[in-house]
């Protein structure tokens, strides 16, 4: 995606300024961990396009010859920037709608133009991630079709994209001015923010539903709320999401079944090591003052996250049991036994660092990491090793869970 | 009802509290009046289950708040000078979630509720997430939610600062309701006009212990009425109120 084109002001240097240190500090905001999690996402996915491309472009090749591979690749290509487009248009509107993040921007004494170009450049980002499918698309393409051929496809989905990206963020701005009322003085990107601020102010959530239980039941419904509202947990549940289907998809590749095999148990740990991270995301998610001054047991809040542990593991399995189906039935039972086993022991492992830390769950997140570089260093050095090791954290931590009465918050 | 026995603690080399010991007695408010630094948030914290003492014991409603917590924090309520929430969820939300945990009977603490956020001024704002309220907003909702299950024990660190006029003076007029209901009440301020009003007796302290104690005919015996400013500031409110609906 191209820069927006600023006019030569003070001003526009000084938004040029602050998207460069927006761009820095999303990028060194995301930690180590989550980065290479990213990294591993975006891998899979172009990993997963390149195989769904590669054998139909293969076929395309033999019927139609090589212009006829181009012009898929390129139909692909475009129809994904119509995607970006379309994304961040559907962003940007939303992001108009509720209030742009940032300073108070009628505040402050800029002209609209730069700052509804601003806008649209910030709201224009998650169309980026575009590239990875077409990436892998073009990998796949690779060889079937001349190199130069492929590389106009690119420069065309680059230059697509960005005027997609414009275009839906202008068609999200205009709908957006229609939509507030007209006052001809004011500048549409005006009454746009102004009309904004005032339904921020009066942002509603549903009332609540008024009802009884056991404790660790109302906990456990609290962090699925949690889960569903705009926080840190709900950041964490991502990856769990997209990586467990994706651990049972792999079996539907057109892979040897040991290969098979190997990459969905790799990718059920991965989702199970990110689902750790929820469960710990959402201790700290729980105010310390507010938690401790109930009358909340440990019994009840750990309860609450094995119960998230043993519903997540039970989906995962769900997902694998279906998809390995092609194993023999002793096989595909060991297979799920083993795989339950793992990803069960890893949640647990994350639930009870995130009770046995709590509330410093930062601390939590890198005993996990920790926990689990060393069980898979130790499971590469010495067959089964590893497992010995992650068995002896999930006892060990079991064992603190009673401190959890006596924590402070500093 | 509330008994604080021989309490340190000490943070560091600083010893926040040095040996206090005091009771606050069924139907009782007693003010706590200190410098800042006195240790007034600490005996609170402590006595509230948020950090264990050094020494001695805290009973409420005869349960060892670190003993039997989870029996003491049955019985208690807790307003902190700075409350912390779930800053995602609702006002109403929010109190829903307390009252599930506390095991309230729904319809009743619906109620209860609702009457709370109306006589603290909140009633308008109880579907907002709490990170738009703003901060007398939060200590009206932290007030709000000390009261729900009507505990026998109330600890109150500056729980009222930051109210607006017409809701300090619900809040009080609420705190000398739960008091004659046998409720035993002990209120932190700063402000030493709002204690003579509304306390019985007050403990100063003073560099974490117990500078001395005063019944409320040693300062003065003002009663717990009104001003006439309050009197004529509620005057203004009642002649602007919209009639009650029929």
């Amino acid at each position: 995606m191209s820069p927006p084109m600023f006019p030569r002001t003070p001003a526009a240097a000084a938004f040029r300024s602050l998207e460069r240190v927006l761009v820095r500090r999303r990028l060194l905001g995301v930690d180590l961990r989550l980065r290479l999690e990213l990294l591993a996402l975006a891998g899979l996915l172009g990993g997963f396009l390149f195989w769904q491309a590669r054998i139909p472009l293969d076929g395309l090749l033999r019927m139609r010859g090589e212009g006829a591979v181009a012009a898929a690749v390129l139909a692909t290509l475009l129809a994904m920037a119509a995607l970006g487009g379309l994304i961040a248009g559907s962003r940007h509107a939303v992001r108009l709608r509720r209030g742009p993040p940032g300073p108070p921007w009628l505040a402050l004494p800029l002209p609209p133009e730069l700052l509804g170009r601003h806008l649209a450049f910030d709201s224009s980002a998650p169309a980026l991630a575009l590239v990875v499918p077409a990436a892998g698309v073009l990998l796949g393409a690779a060889g079937l079709a001349p190199a130069w051929w492929l590389a106009g496809c690119a420069l065309a989905f680059a230059v697509s994209l960005a005027a997609a990206v414009g275009l839906g963020c202008a068609i999200a701005f205009r709908t957006a001015a229609a939509a507030v009322p007209s006052r001809p003085a004011l500048h549409p990107l005006t009454r746009v923010l102004a009309t904004a601020a005032r339904r921020a102010r009066s942002a509603r959530l549903p009332a609540p539903r008024w009802r009884g239980g056991p404790v660790w039941l109302t906990l456990w419904r609290k962090d699925l709320l949690l889960s569903w509202r705009p926080t840190p947990a709900r950041q964490r549940a991502l990856p769990p999401i997209v990586l467990a289907p994706l651990a049972a998809l792999v079996w539907w590749l057109p892979l040897e079944i040991p290969v098979a095999r190997l990459l969905a148990f790799a990718l059920a740990l991965l989702a199970a090591a990110t689902f750790a991270e929820w469960l710990i995301a959402l201790a700290g998610c729980d105010p310390f003052a507010v938690l401790r001054t109930l009358p909340v047991g440990v019994g009840a809040v750990w309860g609450a996250r094995m119960a998230s542990a043993a519903a997540g593991v039970a989906l995962l399995l769900a997902g694998q049991a279906a998809g390995a189906r092609a194993l023999d039935p002793q096989p595909h039972a060991l297979f799920l036994v083993w795989t339950g086993a793992a990803t069960l022991a890893i949640a647990t492992l994350g639930a009870n660092y995130g009770v046995t830390t709590y509330p410093h769950h930062d601390q939590a997140q890198r005993l996990l990491g920790l926990s689990l570089g060393v069980a898979m260093a130790a499971s590469i050095m010495i067959p089964l090793l590893g497992w010995v090791l992650l068995l002896t954290a999930v006892l060990h931590s079991l064992r603190r869970l009673p401190r959890w009465t006596a924590l402070e918050a500093s | 009802m509330l008994k604080v026995e021989e309490l340190s603690r000490r943070y560091d080399s600083l010893l926040a509290l040095d040996r206090v010991s005091l009771e606050v007695r069924p139907g009782e408010i007693l003010g706590l009046l200190g410098a800042n630094g006195a240790g007034k948030s600490t005996l609170l914290r402590t006595a509230a289950g948020l950090q264990p003492p050094d020494a001695g014991r805290i009973e409420v409603a005869g349960a060892d708040v670190w003993r039997e917590p989870i029996e003491a924090k049955r019985r208690l309520g807790y307003a902190p000078e700075e409350p912390t929430f779930y800053e995602e969820i609702s006002a109403a939300e929010y109190l829903a979630f307390l009252a599930a945990i506390r095991g309230l009977e729904p319809a009743a603490a619906a109620a209860r509720a609702h009457e709370l956020f109306r006589s603290l001024g909140l009633v308008d704002r109880v579907d907002e997430p709490v990170h738009r309220f703003s901060h007398g907003m939060r200590k009206k909702l932290s007030f709000a939610a000390a009261l729900l299950h009507h505990p026998p024990v109330l600890l109150c660190d500056e729980a009222i600062e930051g109210f607006d006029a017409a809701a300090a003076l619900a809040a009080k007029q609420v705190l000398r309701e739960r008091a004659a209901d046998g409720c035993a009440v002990l209120f932190s301020s700063h402000v030493t006009e709002t204690i003579e009003r509304l306390c019985d007796r007050v403990v100063i302290l003073h560099r974490g212990r117990v500078a001395r104690t005063l019944a409320r005919a040693d300062w003065g015996g003002r009663d717990s009425g009104l001003s006439p400013l309050e009197q004529e500031f509620l005057g203004i409110l009642a002649a602007a109120a919209p009639p009650a609906p029929a």
